[in-house]
C-alpha cells in the first residue's frame, strides 16, 4: 500500500508542518547556497533501499525536486527502528514498538518498487532488479545499509540466534527478542559463562555490542548472582570503541565490573550443540571456550549486489567490502552522478542513524548541485554518535567526528558524564527524532 | 533545527502519552471550572492539605519519574539530570496544586 492510498491524514500533517516551517522559520533561518531551493529537472533519481538513510534522501529530494523523477527500491513494507533492538534484547522495550509502515514515511510522488536490487552497472547507468526489471537512472543513491555476513563464522547461521545460548542483536527484531529469550533463560540457571564478542570489520553501531554487554551486566547484577556468573568479552583487535577516551572508559569499566577482556581474539566458528566458540589469536592459533551464552556480533560488508559491482571500492581500506563514496562529499569516487548514504559507504565511522541524520542533507544539497553543474556545496564531519548504555538506566552522550574530537550538540550534557537524562534520551526521544529524520525534516 | 523538526519530534514523542495528556488536562479543567462556577478564586481560598498534597505528589515523582522512565533515582548524577528532575518535580507539584486546591474548596463548601 502506498502512502498516496492510506496516509491522507498523515500527508496533511505533514503539509501543515511544512506550512508551519514556511511561516515560521522564515526569520529564523538563514537560507545558504542551494537550502530551500528547488531545482527544475527532467533527471530520474533512483534511491536504492529505503532505511534510515534512503528515506530521509527521498523525502528532502521530493520537497526539492521539480519536474524530475524518483525512484525508490525497497522490499520491505516494514520500517525497523533498529536501534531500539537493543532496548529489545535488554528486556527493556517490547519488540512491537520498533516498527512502522514504510508507507508512513514514503513520500506520496516518489515510484516506490517493491523490489530489490540484484546488480549495478554503472558504465550504463543501469540497475536489474530481483523481480526481473531493470531501471535505468540519471543519478543513483545507494542506501542498502549492511549484510550480516554470519556464515563467515563456521558453524553459525543467523537461524540458531535464539538457539543453543546464542544471542545477536543484530539479527534482525525478531533476533533481538530471541536474544533477551536466550539471556532471560541463561539468568534463570543462576549462574555460568557468559561470552560477548565483538567483529573484525567495520559494524553498524559499533557501541551495540558494548551495550549489550552493559545492560546483561545490570541485569545480572539484578538478580543478586552477579558472583555465580562470568563475563568474558572478545575483541578481534586492541581497542573496544574508536573514540579514544570512550575506548578507555569501557575498558576500565569492564575491568570494574568483573569482565574479562581478550583482545585480538577473532570468533570464526561455533559447535551450537557443545555449546563452543573457537577464537583465532593474531598469531594464527586458536582457542576453544565453553559457553552458556554467547553474543555473536557478525562481519558485517556492503550487500553482495553492491560488493559484486563497479561500486565498491577498488583500492584503500575498504576495497571489495564498501561503497567507494568520497567521505566528504559523500559522491561516488569515480561514478559522480551516485552518491552513497549510510552504512553501506567506506568510511572510518558513521554506521550510525545519527551519521544519516547528518549525512541527508549533505547528500541532498550536493545531489542537486551535481544536477545543476555546481561544485558541491556540502561537506560531511564524519559525525556520529552513541549513546552508549553503561547501565540500564544511565548512559553517555558519545559524539565525535572522523578527527575523534567529541562533537557535543548540547552544551549542557558533558560527553564523559554517565546520566540519567541521556538515558531517557534514548529511551524517550530518539526515536522520535529518528523519525523525525525519515521524514526529512530533522 | 528548524521549527517544524522540533513540532515532528514532539508530536511523535507525545503519541503515545496522549490518552495521558487529555486524561491530565481533563482532570484540571474539571477541577478548575467546577469549583470555579462554585465561586472559587485561587488567591481568595487558602488550604494547607492542597499544598501539603501537592508537595507529596511533587515528591513523590523522586519514585515514579526515573521509573517511568525505565531507570532509577540512584542513576540521576549529574547537574543537569538533578536541574531536569527538579522542574519535573515542580512540574508535578504545580499541577497537583491546581487540581487539589479547588477540590478542597468544593469539599469545603460542602460541609
Ligand atoms: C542493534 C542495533 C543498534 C543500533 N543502535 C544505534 C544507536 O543507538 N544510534 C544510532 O544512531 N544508530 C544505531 N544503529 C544503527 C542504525 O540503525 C543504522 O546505522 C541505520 O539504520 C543506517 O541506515 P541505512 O539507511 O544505511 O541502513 P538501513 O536503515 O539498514 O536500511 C537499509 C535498507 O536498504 C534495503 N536494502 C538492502 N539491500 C537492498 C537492495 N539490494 N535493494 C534494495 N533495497 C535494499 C533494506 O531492506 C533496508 O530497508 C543500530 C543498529 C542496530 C542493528
Amino acid at each position: 500500500m502506498s502512502r498516496n492510498q492510506d496516509s491522507s491524514h498523515d500527508l496533511s500533517r505533514r503539509r501543515f508542518l511544512q506550512l508551519g516551517a514556511g511561516a515560521g522559520t522564515a526569520a529564523l533561518l538563514t537560507s545558504t547556497g542551494l537550502q530551500g531551493q528547488t531545482v527544475n529537472t527532467r533527471a530520474h533519481v533512483v534511491i536504492i533501499g529505503a532505511g534510515a538513510g534512503g528515506m530521509a534522501v527521498a523525502n528532502r529530494l521530493s520537497d526539492r525536486l521539480r519536474g524530475g523523477r524518483i525512484t525508490v527500491v525497497e522490499a520491505r513494507e516494514v520500517h525497523h527502528y533498529q536501534p531500539g533492538w537493543t532496548l529489545v534484547a535488554s528486556g527493556v522495550w517490547s519488540p512491537d514498538k520498533t516498527t512502522r509502515p514504510n508507507s508512513q514515511f514514503m513520500p506520496p510522488n516518489v515510484d516506490w518498487i517493491r523490489s530489490s536490487a540484484a546488480a549495478f552497472d554503472p558504465d550504463n547507468r543501469t540497475v536489474d532488479l530481483a523481480n526481473g526489471d531493470r531501471l535505468s537512472y540519471d543519478y543513483l543513491v545507494v542506501a542498502t545499509g549492511i549484510q550480516l555476513n554470519y556464515e563467515q563464522i563456521e558453524g553459525m547461521s543467523a537461524d540458531l540466534v535464539g538457539q543453543h545460548g546464542i544471542g545477536s542483536v543484530y539479527a534482525s527484531l525478531e533476533g533481538a527478542t530471541r536474544t533477551r529469550d536466550v539471556i532471560d533463560q541463561w539468568i534463570a540457571t543462576g549462574g555460568g559463562q557468559g561470552i560477548f564478542t565483538h567483529a573484525p570489520t567495520p559494524v553498524k553501531c559499533a557501541g551495540a555490542p558494548l551495550k549489550m554487554t552493559f545492560t546483561t551486566l545490570s541485569r545480572l547484577e539484578a538478580s543478586g548472582k552477579r558472583d555465580s556468573f562470568d563475563v568474558d568479552f572478545f575483541a578481534p583487535g586492541g581497542g573496544l570503541f574508536s573514540q579514544p577516551w570512550v575506548n578507555d572508559f569501557v575498558k576500565q569499566r569492564f575491568d570494574e565490573q568483573g569482565v574479562q577482556r581478550h583482545h585480538f581474539h577473532t570468533l570464526t566458528a561455533i559447535s551450537p550443540q557443545d555449546q563452543q566458540a573457537t577464537f583465532t589469536q593474531q598469531d594464527g592459533s586458536s582457542i576453544t571456550r565453553d559457553y552458556d551464552f554467547i553474543h555473536v556480533v557478525p562481519p558485517m560488508s556492503a550487500p553482495d549486489a553492491v560488493r559484486n559491482s563497479d561500486l565498491i571500492a577498488k583500492e584503500g581500506k575498504f576495497t571489495g567490502n564498501w561503497l567507494d563514496v568520497d567521505i566528504y562529499t559523500l559522491q561516488h569516487n569515480r561514478y559522480p552522478e551516485v552518491f552513497g548514504i549510510g552504512d553501506v559507504i567506506g568510511a572510518p565511522l558513521n554506521k550510525t542513524a545519527a551519521s544519516v541524520k547528518a549525512q541527508a542533507p549533505i547528500v541532498t544539497e550536493n545531489l542537486l548541485a551535481a544536477m545543476q553543474g555546481k561544485p558541491l556545496p556540502r561537506k560531511h564531519n564524519g559525525y556520529t554518535s552513541c549513546p552508549l548504555i553503561t547501565s540500564i538506566g544511565k548512559a553517555m552522550l558519545v559524539e565525535f567526528g572522523y578527527d575523534l574530537e567529541f562533537l557535543p550538540s548540547f552544551p549542557f550534557i558533558d560527553p564523559k558524564e554517565e546520566s540519567w537524562v541521556t538515558w531517557t534520551f534514548k529511551d524517550k526521544m530518539l526515536q522520535p527524532a529518528y523519525y523525525a529524520v525519515l521524514e526529512g525534516q530533522a | 533545527m528548524t521549527i517544524a523538526s522540533i513540532l515532528t519530534i514532539v508530536q511523535y514523542a507525545l503519541a503515545p502519552y496522549l490518552w495521558l495528556i487529555v486524561l491530565a488536562a481533563v482532570v484540571l479543567l474539571g477541577a478548575q471550572l467546577i469549583a470555579r462556577l462554585g465561586g472559587y478564586r485561587y488567591l481568595r481560598h487558602k488550604s494547607a492539605v492542597a499544598n501539603g498534597l501537592a508537595l507529596v505528589a511533587g515528591l513523590s515523582g523522586l519514585a515514579w519519574i526515573p521509573a517511568f522512565t525505565h531507570s532509577q533515582l540512584a542513576y540521576v548524577a549529574t547537574t543537569f539530570d538533578w536541574v531536569v528532575m527538579i522542574a519535573a518535580i515542580i512540574g508535578v507539584a504545580i499541577f497537583a496544586l491546581l487540581v487539589f486546591h479547588p477540590l478542597s474548596y468544593l469539599l469545603r463548601a460542602r460541609h
